[in-house]
């Protein structure tokens, strides 16, 4: 186990970093053409697939940082894995939202009984069970020792999120992207997806960073809290009251 | 002692203290059919409409009930108790094997009892019934596995009665989706084959996870 170091969260660069590779996809989605048949709503894609990227490298990075936790035991990979994986619940969620707000206009529905949807949504509740295993103790041993077995078990929905659109019959798009046979679309399309996937892994670098640091923190103050609460031997016993006491 | 000696000792353990507790036959089993009763209330009682649903229902309150079944440790058993468990000797492996045989055994009883009161309620055909005790007893074992699995990550935490439900309920989808797949797929004259072995595969990926992940979880 590594003691967590109280340091300073007034590092800046992250949150630069984050604003211009926000800006950067914002420029890249709006000044390119709309896709012919899908109009404007298209644009959400460029959010939509770079969100549902980062959700895959972040539950893939939760289950790696588990694994190295459970070798080395050391908290700084327990740390990594639970920043990664919150961060990965939250572009879950985005992906979600987004692909219903792009499927209310396209297929009439907000929601449909697809193998993606269901499996994206499945892999959203699993990390949620993750967060919530985290808040089930404060020994920091123990919660990096629990959540490190879940953080390993919980990867196998990434290739069953990904590859569901192979395997069933869906009413999700196959993989235009990741594919054997390359990618399906036309280039500039494929080139302002290309940099919104690329800016939103340099703003999960970033998210990373900060969201570590912070965790360093909370760890801290865990242990002095830990420390200042603990029980003084005969705090329990009191003064006894004779009578009515005094006023 | 040898490792299934060990495991079956804590299988009994388990079961003598639902005899003498009768938490699943006089609470958890009721409150599955009590479920079974409400649904018609919720969604109409029109008799060919329950009979379409009827198979799917059952399974769905045999996932949902019966993770009550294999956590029911979680509730019952305090940290020490669990320490001093520990402190046996007993294979931290054989306990998980122990424990997730006797919910096995439970589960099956809970499934055949809600079955019955399945078919009585909704008037549900018994086709594939060959089929039909394959899947009660794969279903009992993955959900057991999955349920023990759960509840020894969570332990004794805060929140644990809530939590487990809410990872096993997730997890257990390969099995739910397969049987009653499995079901409707011979129903339409085809092979259950590919359902079956997927329930299978997600079981025998769960008693290689329980056991493997038993002696680190044990450490807590």
């Amino acid at each position: 186990m590594t003691d967590p170091t109280p340091t300073s969260t007034s590092t800046t660069w992250p949150w630069i970093v984050m604003a211009v590779a926000g800006l950067v996809t914002f420029v890249a989605s709006m000044t390119v053409s709309p896709d012919a048949v899908q109009g404007q709503l298209s644009r959400i894609m460029y959010v939509h697939v770079p969100s549902a990227w980062l959700a895959y490298l972040a539950f893939i990075v939760t289950m790696a940082a588990s694994a190295m936790y459970l070798w080395k035991r050391d908290l700084k990979w327990d740390r990594r894995a639970a920043a990664s994986a919150e961060i990965g619940v939250v572009f879950t969620g985005m992906a979600l939202g987004l692909g219903m707000i792009w499927a209310k206009p396209t297929w009439g529905v907000w929601w449909t009984w697809d193998a993606r949807l269901t499996l994206t949504s499945i892999m959203f509740f699993i990390y949620l069970g993750y967060l919530a295993l985290r808040r089930t103790t404060d020994d920091l041993d123990v919660r990096a020792r629990r959540a490190a077995i879940l953080g390993v078990l919980a990867v196998v929905q990434v290739p069953l999120v990904h590859f569901s659109v192979e395997w069933w019959r869906t009413l999700h798009q196959p993989a235009t992207l990741l594919r054997p046979e390359g990618p399906e679309m036309a280039t500039s399309m494929l080139v302002t997806l290309l940099i919104a996937v690329m800016a939103f892994t340099v703003m999960y670098v970033a998210m990373m960073f900060k969201r570590i640091e912070l965790a360093r923190l909370e760890d801290a103050v865990l242990i002095a809290e830990q420390a200042s609460d603990g029980a003084v031997a005969g705090a329990a016993v009191t003064t006894p009251t004779i009578g009515r006491g005094t006023a | 002692m040898g490792f299934f000696s060990q495991a079956r000792l804590i299988t009994s353990r388990d079961l003598v203290r639902e005899r003498r507790s009768g938490e699943v036959l006089w609470v958890t089993l009721p409150f599955g059919a009590i479920a079974l009763l409400l649904v018609p209330m919720a969604i109409g009682t029109d008799a060919p409409l329950l009979e379409q649903v009827g198979t799917g229902l059952f399974w769905a309150i045999v996932m949902l009930f019966g993770v009550l079944i294999s956590i029911r440790q979680t509730t019952g058993e305090t940290q020490a108790q669990r320490d001093q468990l520990a402190l046996t000797g007993i294979d931290a492996a054989a306990i998980y094997v122990g424990r997730a045989t006797a919910s096995f055994v439970l589960l099956v009883i809970f499934e055949v009892v809600l079955g019955l009161v399945t078919i009585v309620l909704y008037d549900v055909p018994v086709s594939g019934w060959w089929l039909v005790p394959i899947l009660i007893t794969i279903v009992a074992a993955g959900l057991s596995l999955l349920g023990t699995l759960a509840a020894s990550i969570v332990s004794t935490g805060r929140n644990a009665a809530a939590l487990v439900p809410l990872l096993v309920a997730p997890l257990s989808i390969p099995l739910l989706i397969g049987a009653t797949q499995a079901l409707e797929v011979l129903d339409l004259g085809g092979s259950s084959l590919a359902w079956v072995l997927m329930m299978i595969v997600s079981t025998l990926v769960l008693a290689v996870a329980g056991v493997l992940s038993a002696r680190p979880l044990q450490e807590i």
